[in-house]
């Protein structure tokens, strides 16, 4: 019987294809039993561990593509994002691990590679958000389910501005002025920040709602920086 | 007397309503309730049914011990209100013909009328094992309200079985006598004694005293009959079942019981729903951004001059290769081959993504040829707008905006001639097999653990050598006790000969010339020769027809076979057989698909197979078949004809990576010989390889075109 497990063990451990596509459905089909045993995460945002880097413009500088910082709700974990998608004003950055956000006008549209992505969103006034001071809105958030058809969560939102709030960004104080959208839909809820430059549609920093799986992320639009907008 | 007795049955439930009070709130959606499965696996408490369901689409499975008995049941939530469940049980019993127990297959069936209200309950329906021999056959009406958010009351009456205490006169006016039939050979469905005899109230209550752990407590109108009358059983002392019900992780709980104050038993319950996928969307890295066209020309000024190969090489990061491209004018003719994505819009939308990228600015349409790997022919194309590609990326409704711009077409005839994979046309692998054989009653789960070791090679395009060999190094199907059934030739009932002789010997599982056609448009066929798989060698052909924007498709399917030795060597014997199966396949535009073989099986028999499958648009398929023949239900034997449950899983779905690989399993609770047909691998039955990229598949998948 040793003998027997022995032999068995060794297969195990000798198993093998020439072809890739196989290699890779066998692991991934052993890997379903190991994660059962040690439960991972659905997804973790990071990737580069925040090990005291400092963020300024010395280390902006180093970038040669427009990038955004992208950080989880607590900060414990950073990915930085460089634009690899235009058109129409929709802009698409991607980390290099592979998760994209869409932003239009600085408000998040689109993830991809992030779980439960957020597939589309429908804003009745996007363009207006930053320009009025005070606004009830609505929003559709759509998401895949396990039938690849929509979970569409409508939210009913409100908006409120509070003007000369300082920021910092890359060493820098910056008068900013801070919008909290507050959605509600059903039982979920979420309150979006946008730090925004004062008269502009220009965000600087903000923390927005990706969906229930994910939670929360913070953006820090660098690009701002990088292109000399201030 | 009857109207009477309705209604003062009525009257029960009505007032039962009324002690309710407003339970409900805006409910958050679940999509796993394995604590509301009873030792039975259907709705319901300990042994007493509820008037609930699961969610739709939860599939569960669940296994029970206490006092002698084990139940292990498969559970299914086919629609909002039907539930259904196979089982496997051991019932202790004085008469039990296997040591004192029986070893039982059942089937149940549960409808629930209507959710509850603020005031009235909710009112479900059931039959207990009402297909097979009849052990555990019994109905119930039941209705259940939720008196606070944490306290649900329970109550029905029940018949058969469920009336074996308390019981009352029948009230619907029928004899008190339970209508006796005979269940023959099993497998077969009486409905003549459905709610005749006595009936019997049974109640439950459960308290929710914490999210995770429910404390229950039920009474009981199964007296047990069986399982008392045996030491191997329990003593009935009281009606009454106590337990709790703990929800260990998502989808996982255990459930502790003190069954009518004597046996204390144990059940557990997986359950888990296709509909939710643990990773979601998936984590497949995002696709391809789009660009403008001034970032696209200066974005293409970096890449290489030859289009083919920059296309190629960002295809191949993605999986996909690329076979041949041709610029003529306005449109980019493109021949592909995909290994990797389940699911063809996603694949397309990552397709038309990179060749916005590569191909020049004058390239205004994207016709896109899908090559089958297996086979090498196409069964579609689709032609994809570039401009709408790029303007609906990231709108809402963007996928339902651009299906408006794209078009799908069922490709021309012939083998593709651009089929050349770079790599040598041999692969091969060497992988542990494991093989599971249940319902022996002598070993209700058996096995083998060995290897397997596959080689395949590619003659030419249309012409693959497959083989297989395969050694159990641990094995007890060399030990099966059942022999043959009589009656038909042995075609398939007597398999254990083969498991005896193999036994821990290697041999050849499968050693087929595949051949594949394509000679007409919508037509395609594939003959196969040599050892079809572990019981016979021969030829096969298939042929089917098949326009990808039909929901129905139609086949034949003929084969002409010998026995193999038993020791799975090269020889082979001379009992010689053949089928000739025509088959309709119809795709019902809602989540279910249905197919229709008609012919002679291997054991000369003729008759038809009724397959039934829900589906689930990320590769699940949960499904029924059964198989009538001209062979007498006797002549067949125990279960009387073929039948069984089918689950395919996809690996996508556990993972949430790219891959088209699944696992079918098929369970059969008795292999007989009539209805009897090969067993081939999946891959082996052209229709659903076919039908993948038929424009169903793309229409109700283009969700996730932009994922």
């Amino acid at each position: 019987m040793i003998k027997t497990i022995f032999f068995l063990l060794l297969l195990f451990c000798l198993s093998c294809s020439s072809d890739n596509i196989t290699r890779s459905e066998k692991a991934d089909f052993y890997n379903i039993y190991k994660d059962i045993i040690i439960r991972k995460p659905a997804v973790s945002l990071t990737r580069e561990k925040k090990e005291a880097k400092v963020y300024n413009r010395e280390w902006l500088s180093k970038f040669k593509q427009p990038i955004i910082l992208l950080a989880s709700e607590d900060g414990e974990n950073t990915a930085t994002l460089v634009a690899l998608g235009n058109y129409r004003n929709k802009l698409t950055w991607v980390s290099a691990d592979g998760i994209s956000l869409s932003f239009e006008n600085g408000i998040l549209i689109a993830t991809r590679g992030y779980s439960q992505d957020l597939m589309e969103v429908k804003y009745n006034d996007l363009d207006k958000l930053f320009t009025q001071n005070v606004l009830n809105r609505f929003k559709i958030y759509r998401f895949l389910d396990g039938k690849n058809e929509y979970k569409e969560l409508t939210f009913s939102c409100f908006v409120k501005a509070k003007k000369n709030i300082y920021s910092y960004f890359l060493g820098l104080s910056l008068k900013t002025t801070k919008y909290t959208e507050i959605c509600e839909a059903g039982d979920i809820r979420h309150t979006n920040e946008y730090y925004v430059l004062p008269d502009t549609n220009i965000v600087l920093k903000s923390k927005q709602w990706v969906s229930e799986v994910n939670g929360y992320v913070i953006i820090y639009n660098y690009y701002a920086f990088q292109n000399n907008i201030l | 007397m009857f109207s009477y007795r309705v209604f003062i049955f009525l009257k029960f439930f009505i007032s039962f309503s009324l002690i309710g009070i407003n339970s409900g709130n805006a409910r958050e959606e679940i999509y796993e309730t394995p604590k509301i499965l009873n030792t039975y696996g259907m709705p319901g408490i300990i042994d007493t049914p509820t008037a609930e369901v699961f969610p739709e689409g939860q599939f569960s499975v669940s296994s029970s011990i206490f006092g002698g008995t084990i139940r292990t049941n498969l559970s299914f939530q086919v629609t909002d209100g039907v539930t259904v469940s196979f089982r496997y049980s051991r019932i202790p019993s004085a008469s039990g013909d296997h040591s004192g127990y029986f070893w039982d297959r059942s089937f149940d069936f549960h409808y629930l009328f209507n959710d509850q209200t603020n005031y009235l309950p909710s009112i479900a329906i059931g039959l207990r094992d009402f297909i097979g021999t009849g052990l555990y056959t019994g109905e119930y009406l039941v209705a259940t309200k939720n008196l606070t958010k944490n306290i649900k009351i329970s109550g029905g009456l029940g018949w058969g079985r469920l009336s074996g205490k308390n019981n009352k006169a029948n009230i619907f006016g029928l004899s008190n006598e339970r209508y006796a039939f005979s269940h023959g050979y099993g497998g077969t469905i009486h409905s003549k004694h459905f709610f005749s005899g006595t009936n019997s109230p049974f109640f439950s209550l459960s308290y929710n005293a914490s999210p995770r752990l429910e404390i229950i407590a039920e009474m009981s109108s199964d007296d047990y009959d069986m399982e008392v009358s045996t030491l191997r059983g329990f003593e009935r002392r009281n009606d009454i079942n106590f337990g709790f019900k703990y929800e260990i992780a998502r989808g996982f709980s255990v459930m502790g019981k003190l069954m009518h104050g004597d046996a204390v038993g144990l059940s557990g319950v997986l359950a888990l729903n296709p509909r939710n996928s643990p990773y979601k969307s998936g984590i497949e890295p995002a696709p391809m951004p789009l660009l403008d066209n001034k970032t696209l020309m200066e974005t293409q000024s970096l890449m290489d001059n030859d289009v083919f190969f920059r296309s190629a090489e960002l295809l191949e990061l993605d999986g996909i290769i690329l076979l041949a491209m041709n610029i003529d004018n306005k449109f980019v003719n493109i021949e592909i081959l995909d290994r990797n994505y389940l699911n063809v819009s996603q694949m397309i939308g990552r397709v038309a993504r990179i060749l916005s990228k590569t191909v020049p600015l004058s390239v205004e349409f994207f016709k896109i040829i899908l090559v089958d790997y297996q086979s090498s022919y196409s069964v579609s194309q689709i032609i994809v707008e570039r401009e709408s590609l790029r303007k609906f990326e990231l709108a809402f409704d963007g996928p339902a905006k651009l299906w408006q711009n794209v078009e799908i077409q069922n490709s021309s005839s012939g083998i593709n001639a651009n089929f050349n994979l770079t790599d040598s046309p041999a692969t091969w692998s060497i992988y542990p097999d494991v093989e599971i054989m249940l319902f022996d009653p002598h070993s209700p789960i058996n096995g083998s653990l060995g290897w397997e070791a596959t080689l395949s090679y590619r003659l030419r395009n249309s012409t693959v050598i497959n083989s297989s060999i395969k050694q159990p190094i641990l094995t007890a199907l060399d030990d099966i006790k059942r022999g043959p059934k009589s009656g038909l030739p042995n075609v398939r009932s007597d398999f254990m000969f083969y498991y005896r002789d193999i036994s821990t010997r290697p041999y050849i599982s499968s050693l087929t010339i595949d051949q594949y056609y394509k000679p007409f448009k919508n037509f395609y066929g594939q003959i196969n020769f040599g050892y079809l798989e572990m019981m016979y060698a021969g030829i096969r052909a298939e042929a089917i027809w098949k326009d990808i924007k039909k929901p129905y498709g139609i086949g034949l399917d003929l084969a002409s076979i010998n026995k193999r030795n038993t020791y799975g060597d090269f020889s082979i014997l001379s009992n010689s057989y053949s089928t000739i199966i025509g088959t309709l396949y119809y795709d019902l535009q809602s989540d279910w698909s249905i197919q229709l073989d008609a012919g002679r099986y291997l054991a000369g028999d003729y008759g038809a197979t009724f397959s039934l499958s829900k589906t689930f648009n990320n590769g699940w398929e949960i499904g029924a078949y059964a198989t009538l023949t001209d062979v007498k239900f006797s002549t067949f034997g125990e279960g009387s004809f073929d039948k069984g449950i089918t689950l395919k899983a996809p690996l996508s779905w556990f993972t949430g990576k790219k891959s088209q690989v699944y696992r079918k399993t098929i369970i059969k609770p008795i292999t007989g010989d009539g209805g009897a047909r090969l067993i081939l691998e999946d891959n082996k039955f052209l229709y659903s390889n076919i039908a993948k990229y038929d424009e169903k598949s793309f229409r109700d998948n283009w969700n996730r075109v932009f994922r």
